[in-house]
């Protein structure tokens, strides 16, 4: 039994994936659940896509990925927030004008006949492939952007469930939320390698969602979300390791199917506000009034 | 003159290029109509996970010997009626339920692709759309779902209007609000599946969201709204075309280019009066 | 003057709405005519009660006698504020559902929807767009929707919470005078003074605690059973509630 539970990490390249996987859920946790509090999953989603130009740019020109990568997420923020400060444009208009450009400029200069061809890896990540040097990175974003959480951890709450009454205390939710944005930029280098770039919307919204449903407070949903993230990928490395499946996919599919079976759990009586309530959320489609 | 023959009509010398020119035409009118509701109605984001969705369907319809029209429609159908049940759970808000159905098509065609298909370069081409893999069947679907998008638009516009102004009260008005919405995310997931051969499941919004937004910022008013946006699209679509034979790449990224410069365009000849007259505003994104 | 109410719930019990409380065994008629105040916490079951009263929730035992859908004014927030309608826009929305989707609105509704925006005192911004026009104003374009529905009976949701005072006084003579006309009108409401001024309060808190005429109904006790906590008792005849609604 103990022989099933060990040997995926019985060598550098599994522990190394063990590792990066721990670093990744500790962060992309607690970061969902404020991802889904402030409504940003559209943000989340994208902001991966646009990190392409980033790490085009970074491979034809010789500079180090990572370094590309970061520049392609801080045009990224930078692009949602200047688009969203016409009053024309929504929210999620800005992200999909912001996001589609750099993207389609990304795509464009990956497609051109100069780009390193393996355009599939960098879209998809290489869960195995992560190196020591790797691992720092990770674990050096994932340290920076916990501990810029825990820090504005009571702005980001006064911002999500009050942004009349933050201004009045002094927060401002312009700025916040651009935070957030920008932390997720973070976030999502720090999980690009090993999940790669369209999966790392898995490790940030699914266990984020799980913890939502399973308690009504804020602190216990951080800390839930940050253990079942870490829950998913290592049963997505599991499933990976003994059905041969890529690695980014697996940490996925096992995030969704945590969300799933939080869904068993019967919704408490609701006594108060819950917790997903913000503000002017934009009125959707289905669930009309709050 | 033959310099500029050369330069803006020999590209579209090839019947391939023709084909892709009538298609791109066509797809301006869903485009901009059903574009304008998207836009007003917040729902980009659900038009982005519609096209992306259908990359499962995608994957396999070659390997299987499906019509791809066909497995990315049923991708497009179940992300629908996913989000229905998920939503009427009431457990997790639409934001999040998109976000989770998106993941979870991501990552079975990403399984599947990995099984199906060895080299990197047929799933480009999933991903951001061909020139000349447009037929015949292709432009053939895209003009009826003008069609549909267009008697749509008339039959529907004042479930849509009202639901989309003031959910809560569209039961009281007597207006069909619920069934509105559905048909029009139904009718998105349908438009998206007949662009996907032309831009890629991963840029649908060159063509469902660009344009309209950037018409929005001009126009304001519902039929002028989508008057322009339907006109911005097929320009956008024409020059697109162009530049993406110009440089060998798939229509998707050319597309947004020119989608994404028009807009910054227009939206800093919008900023630029104010920038001079007024003290700048408060930074940041909205949330 | 009818034989029946134009509203009548039995024994209504059931209704789950995500941040509201469900209802139990709530019984009330109501006249044509009449104005009820709805007074009830957060979370005590107003908002499950207009959706019941709309059609929107199941229930799980009762009945509700509803023979004329009822207009609803939900409070403004509730509305898009960009969207590109205008405030004659709206008020016409209320004619959607005597058209058929395939008619415009005849030129006999428009002048409706003009004449109800001229009876809220807002013919004059009848092109302004939706989202221009203040709170008080837009609540009042709402009440003008309602009014070209020409229901009998009409729903409000806290009609005056955050609205000016010209807009306020405005609106309370149009209660009057819809009241005079022989509509019904439910008024949810935190303003205990306003509820006094009604015909009948309806005291809700997950279950019905009283409903009757203000004068014997508004008693201290059961307004502390309606707001437990959130009541503010300032002397013998003058109580307010906690308003939660930062607007």
């Amino acid at each position: 039994m103990l022989d099933v539970l060990l040997e995926p990490f019985a060598d550098g390249i599994g522990q190394r994936a063990l590792m990066e996987v721990v670093l990744v859920g500790v962060v992309c946790g607690p970061l969902g659940v404020w991802i889904l509090l402030f409504r940003q999953t559209y943000a989340a989603e994208s902001i991966s896509h646009a990190m392409l130009p980033g790490l085009v740019i970074a491979a034809l020109a010789g500079f180090p990925l990572l370094l590309g990568a970061a520049g392609g997420v801080l045009a990224a923020a930078g692009a949602i927030a200047l688009a969203g400060r016409d009053e024309r444009v929504g929210p999620d208009v800005a992200v999909a004008v912001a996001i589609t450009t750099l993207f389609g400029l990304g795509a464009a200069l990956a497609l051109s006949p100069e780009a390193p061809p393996r355009i599939g890896e960098l879209l998809f990540g290489d869960l195995l492939g992560v190196s020591e040097g790797d691992l720092v990175a990770t674990g050096l974003l994932a340290a920076a952007v916990v501990a810029v959480l825990a820090g504005s951890h009571r702005a980001l709450a006064l911002a999500a469930f009050d942004p009349v009454g933050a201004r009045s205390l002094g927060t401002r939710p312009g700025p916040i939320a651009f935070l957030l944005l920008v932390l997720l930029g973070l976030t999502t280098l720090a999980a690009v390698q090993s999940l790669g770039n369209l999966l790392v919307l898995a490790l940030i919204v699914a266990p984020a969602a799980a913890a939502l449903n399973l308690t009504s407070r804020l602190g216990p949903a951080l800390a839930l979300a940050a253990a079942l993230t870490v829950a998913a990928g290592v049963s997505g490395l599991y499933l990976s390791w003994y059905l041969d499946l890529a690695g980014g996919a697996s940490v996925a599919l096992c995030a969704v199917a945590l969300f799933g079976l939080s869904l068993l759990r019967r919704p408490a009586r609701a006594t108060g506000r819950p917790l997903r309530v913000f503000g002017r959320a934009p009125i959707d489609v289905f669930t009309g009034t709050r | 003159m033959r310099v500029l023959y050369d330069l803006l009509i020999e590209p579209f010398s090839a019947p391939f290029m023709q084909r892709a020119l009538l298609e791109v035409l066509l797809l301006a009118v869903p485009g901009g109509v059903l574009g304008s509701w998207i836009v007003l109605r917040r729902l980009a984001f659900y038009t982005h996970a519609a096209g992306t969705a259908a990359f499962p369907g995608l994957v396999v319809a070659g390997p299987w010997g499906l019509p791809p029209q066909l497995t990315a429609l049923a991708c497009g159908l179940g992300l629908a009626g996913g989000l229905s049940g998920l939503t009427r759970t009431r457990r997790v808000d639409l934001d999040a339920a998109i976000g989770l159905g998106l993941v979870l098509a991501l990552a079975i065609g990403v399984i599947l692709a990995s099984d199906l298909y060895e080299s990197g370069s047929g799933v480009d081409r999933l991903l951001f759309g061909t020139l000349i893999g447009l037929g015949t069947t292709d432009v053939w679907l895209t003009a009826g779902l003008a069609l549909v998008a267009l008697g749509a638009n008339v039959a529907l516009r004042r479930p849509w209007l009202a639901g989309g102004f003031d959910p809560a009260s569209a039961r009281s008005l007597g207006v069909r609000a619920r069934m509105g919405d559905w048909l029009l995310l139904a009718l998105i997931a349908l438009a998206v599946v007949a662009a996907l051969e032309a831009v890629g499941a991963l840029l649908v919004a060159v063509i469902f969201v660009l344009p309209a937004a950037t018409a929005r910022l001009v126009f304001v008013r519902l039929t002028a709204l989508q008057l322009a946006s339907v006109g911005l699209a097929a320009a956008e679509g024409v020059a697109g075309l162009w530049l993406a034979r110009r440089l060998d790449i798939g229509p998707g990224p050319a597309l947004a280019m020119i989608g994404g410069a028009l807009f910054a365009v227009t939206a800093g000849m919008r900023a630029l009066p104010r920038q001079v007259a007024a003290a700048p505003s408060a930074p940041g994104a909205r949330a | 003057m009818t034989a029946a109410p134009v509203v009548a719930v039995r024994r209504l019990s059931g209704g789950y709405v995500a941040g509201d409380g469900a209802l139990v065994d709530v019984n009330f008629e109501v006249w044509p005519g009449q104005v009820i105040a709805v007074l009830a916490p957060n979370g005590g079951g107003k908002t499950t009660l207009f959706r019941a009263l709309l059609g929107e929730l199941p229930f799980s035992s009762g009945e509700i006698e509803l023979p004329h859908r009822p207009a609803y004014v939900p409070q403004t927030e509730r509305s898009r504020l960009d969207f590109p309608v205008s405030a004659l826009d709206v008020a016409l929305m209320g004619a959607y559902g005597r058209t058929p989707w395939y008619r415009r609105l005849s030129s006999a509704d428009r002048e409706v929807g003009r004449a109800a925006l001229d009876r809220v005192g807002l013919a004059d911004r009848s092109r302004s767009p939706f989202g221009t026009l203040s709170g008080g104003q837009r609540q009042r374009v709402l009440i003008a929707r309602a009014l070209v529905q020409e229901a009998p009976v009409i729903l409000l949701d806290e009609p005056l919470s955050g609205v000016d005072r010209v807009s306020a006084t405005h609106i309370e003579e149009i209660f009057a005078d819809l009241s005079a006309e022989g509509r019904a009108l439910l008024i949810a409401t935190h303003d205990i003074a306003q509820a006094r001024r009604s015909d009948r309060v309806l005291c809700l808190a997950r279950g019905q605690v009283a409903f009757g005429p203000p004068d014997v109904t508004l008693s201290t006790d059961v307004l502390r059973r309606t707001y437990g906590a959130e009541l503010i008792v300032l002397d013998e005849s003058t109580a307010v509630a906690v308003d939660h609604h930062a607007h």
